[in-house]
């Protein structure tokens, strides 16, 4: 308070701030009673031996951590699901751009497929799994019989028992629509005339793309890493229902899925409303936000390099 | 000159051909879904498959609304996902317009502070919140998502601080020279003027909280639980055997909101996004 009074004593700008205040008090609130008290809680219950039963609780410092360093089975998650992320982000930003490169220019119908192919997109991940459970199914899936009928492969490939994880890595190009909006945003910044100047001087489709196009959207392609780290890193209901064993009903979400899918959300879930380890699961989610924080800040400062940005051109 | 224009054309063909058949593939799953959702469970497992049904088993669709009481829970997710879209739009609305219009010093990192609540991990809030809220015997309140739409969605908040900005400030300046309050000012000039913002924020709030799995299942009862829950858990009969066949029924009932919404709105929806993300 006391610097404000001495920078901003003019009438004008303590209106301004009140304002300010004034518009932004609901998300302060939600931010500090949803953000800020639970993260500190959490942190403080990461301290202890907490489990379910509130008994004897003690602090243990910083134990928890690291017998989560030494549980090989904890770094397995932390590793599977760093594969998970790489993977899952560069097929969604491929498909995206290429998707985006398709639609781009004018084309009978363009409204249309922008539509549909945005259109998984919006289809719950919880509904999405199910989906894909049938879909990929050895026997009697959809993707089978087709590829079959058109004799790209002889018999009916087992795609969740062959890789748990790549029948989740079905869905990040089954819904690249979002990569795809952005792209198309990106895409139309670029100014028409830079094309045409490049065509008249004879670069072809392959050079306008790496030299035009690609170095005016790496912003867009930039964020689009950044967002798709931060949220595949979050992943958690995927392999509870796309995976290869058999479920029983109302037993999904108590049986653990198998290990090369098994992320650090979903063990997390499994290790504190299964198992019952309070302390020990909030400790393993206090890393993975370390690992996304680290992570994400060194992006943003080194990632950066080979972003192009007009002050580079001025240079 | 005419090859230029052949070669567009061609690629233009090209183009409109690739297109297709992602377009069928993309909808492959959603016809798979449909299309199980229509067979007796026994077709299910029939080798070699039928891609058909032998006949539309309109019955699953009953089922799938009694079997496990859908309406009541349909009810359930209607109810907090208003008790979220609300606040959750109203909130990142305001913070966009105090972003936009109310620079002062500290609003830069104020506005990192939101960009960066993205980063945190949704169970790193949830898990404890559940923890300490349940020891507290604070169980099974729906206003718990009334809290949670006011921590507004980040991106939301971008997309409205980008929308407001393209307001000229003359607009309200005239107004607050009339004398009109804040609020005023707010809901009956600024408000009207974002109409395709708040399709799109709504839209996303929407899709959120009708898909949010581990709100409920962690705060609510199964009283009071919500459709995702449901859909999760699956559909079984008595000896617990998965019956994917109503399964999916339920599912094309539990999707059909989102997808009527999208397709109804989706110019605008879809327009804004676009205009939306560009300026950023």
């Amino acid at each position: 308070m006391e610097g404000t009074r001495r920078i901003g004593a003019s009438p004008l700008e303590r209106h301004k701030r009140t304002s300010f205040y004034i518009f932004l008090a609901p998300w302060i609130i939600g931010f500090l009673l949803l953000e800020v008290v639970p993260i500190i809680w959490g942190f403080q219950i990461s301290l202890t031996n907490r489990t379910s039963f509130p008994v004897a609780i003690k602090f243990v410092g910083l134990k928890n951590y690291l017998t989560l360093f030494q549980d090989s089975e904890v770094l397995g998650s932390y590793w599977v699901s760093f594969v998970y992320t790489i993977l899952n982000t560069l097929i969604g930003v491929v498909t995206g751009f290429i998707f985006a490169l398709l639609l781009d220019r004018e084309l009978p119908g363009r409204g249309f497929f922008r539509t549909i192919l945005y259109f998984p997109y919006m289809i719950p991940l919880v509904a999405v799994g199910w989906i894909f459970r049938i879909f990929l199914e050895r026997d009697t899936g959809f993707l089978n019989i087709l590829l079959v009928n058109l004799h790209i492969i002889p018999s009916g490939i087992p795609w969740m028992q062959n890789s748990p994880m790549g029948s989740i890595l079905m869905l990040s190009f089954w819904q690249a629509g979002w990569s795809m909006i952005i792209f198309l945003g990106a895409l139309s910044t670029v100014p028409r005339e830079l094309y045409e100047v490049a065509t008249i001087d004879g670069a072809g489709y392959g050079k306008r793309v790496r030299h035009i196009m690609l170095p005016l959207i790496s912003p867009f392609i930039f964020f689009q890493f950044v967002m798709s780290f931060i949220y595949a890193m979050q992943a958690f209901i995927q392999p509870y229902i796309l995976n290869p064993r058999p479920i029983r009903g109302n037993w999904v979400m108590l049986n653990p899925p198998p290990n090369e899918t098994f992320f650090v959300m979903s063990r997390a879930y499994y290790i504190i409303t299964g198992q019952h380890k309070f302390a020990y699961g909030l400790a393993m989610l206090w890393v993975l936000f370390a690992v996304v924080l680290v992570f994400t800040i060194l992006f943003v400062k080194f990632g950066g390099f080979w972003v192009y940005t007009e002050a580079d051109e001025r240079k | 000159m005419t090859t230029i224009q052949t070669r567009e054309r061609l690629s233009a063909t090209f183009r409109f051909i690739a297109l297709v058949i992602i377009v069928i593939v993309i909808f492959l799953p959603l016809v798979s879904m449909v299309v199980t959702s229509l067979k007796r469970m026994d077709e299910l497992y029939r080798v070699p498959a039928h891609v058909l049904p032998d006949a539309a088993v309109w019955g699953n669709y009953g089922l799938a609304w009694t079997l496990v009481n859908f309406g009541k829970y349909l009810l359930n997710s209607i109810i907090l996902t208003i008790l979220y879209i609300v606040p959750a739009v109203m909130s990142s609305a305001f913070a966009g317009y105090a972003f936009s219009r109310f620079q002062v010093r500290e609003s830069r990192a104020i506005f990192l502070v939101v960009l960066s609540t993205l980063m945190i991990p949704v169970m790193v809030t949830m898990m404890p919140l559940y923890m300490v809220l349940a020891r507290a015997q604070f169980v099974n309140q729906r206003g718990l998502w009334f809290v949670w739409g006011l921590a507004g969605i980040p991106f939301i908040i971008f997309l409205f601080r980008q929308f407001f900005s393209t307001i000229p400030a003359s607009f309200e300046e005239s107004a607050r020279m009339d004398g009109a309050g804040r609020f005023r000012v707010f809901f009956s000039i600024m408000f009207p003027l974002v109409q395709t913002g708040l399709i799109v924020a709504s839209i996303f709030a929407f899709q959120w909280s009708w898909s949010e799995f581990l709100m409920p299942v962690l705060f609510l009862s199964d009283e009071k639980s919500s459709l995702a829950v449901k859909i999760v858990m699956g559909y079984a009969d008595q000896k617990e055997n998965v019956l994917y066949n109503i399964g999916m029924a339920g599912i094309v009932y539990y999707t059909a909101p989102l997808v009527i919404v999208y397709f109804a709105l989706q110019k605008r929806f879809v327009a804004g996004l676009l205009a939306g993300g560009l300026k950023g």
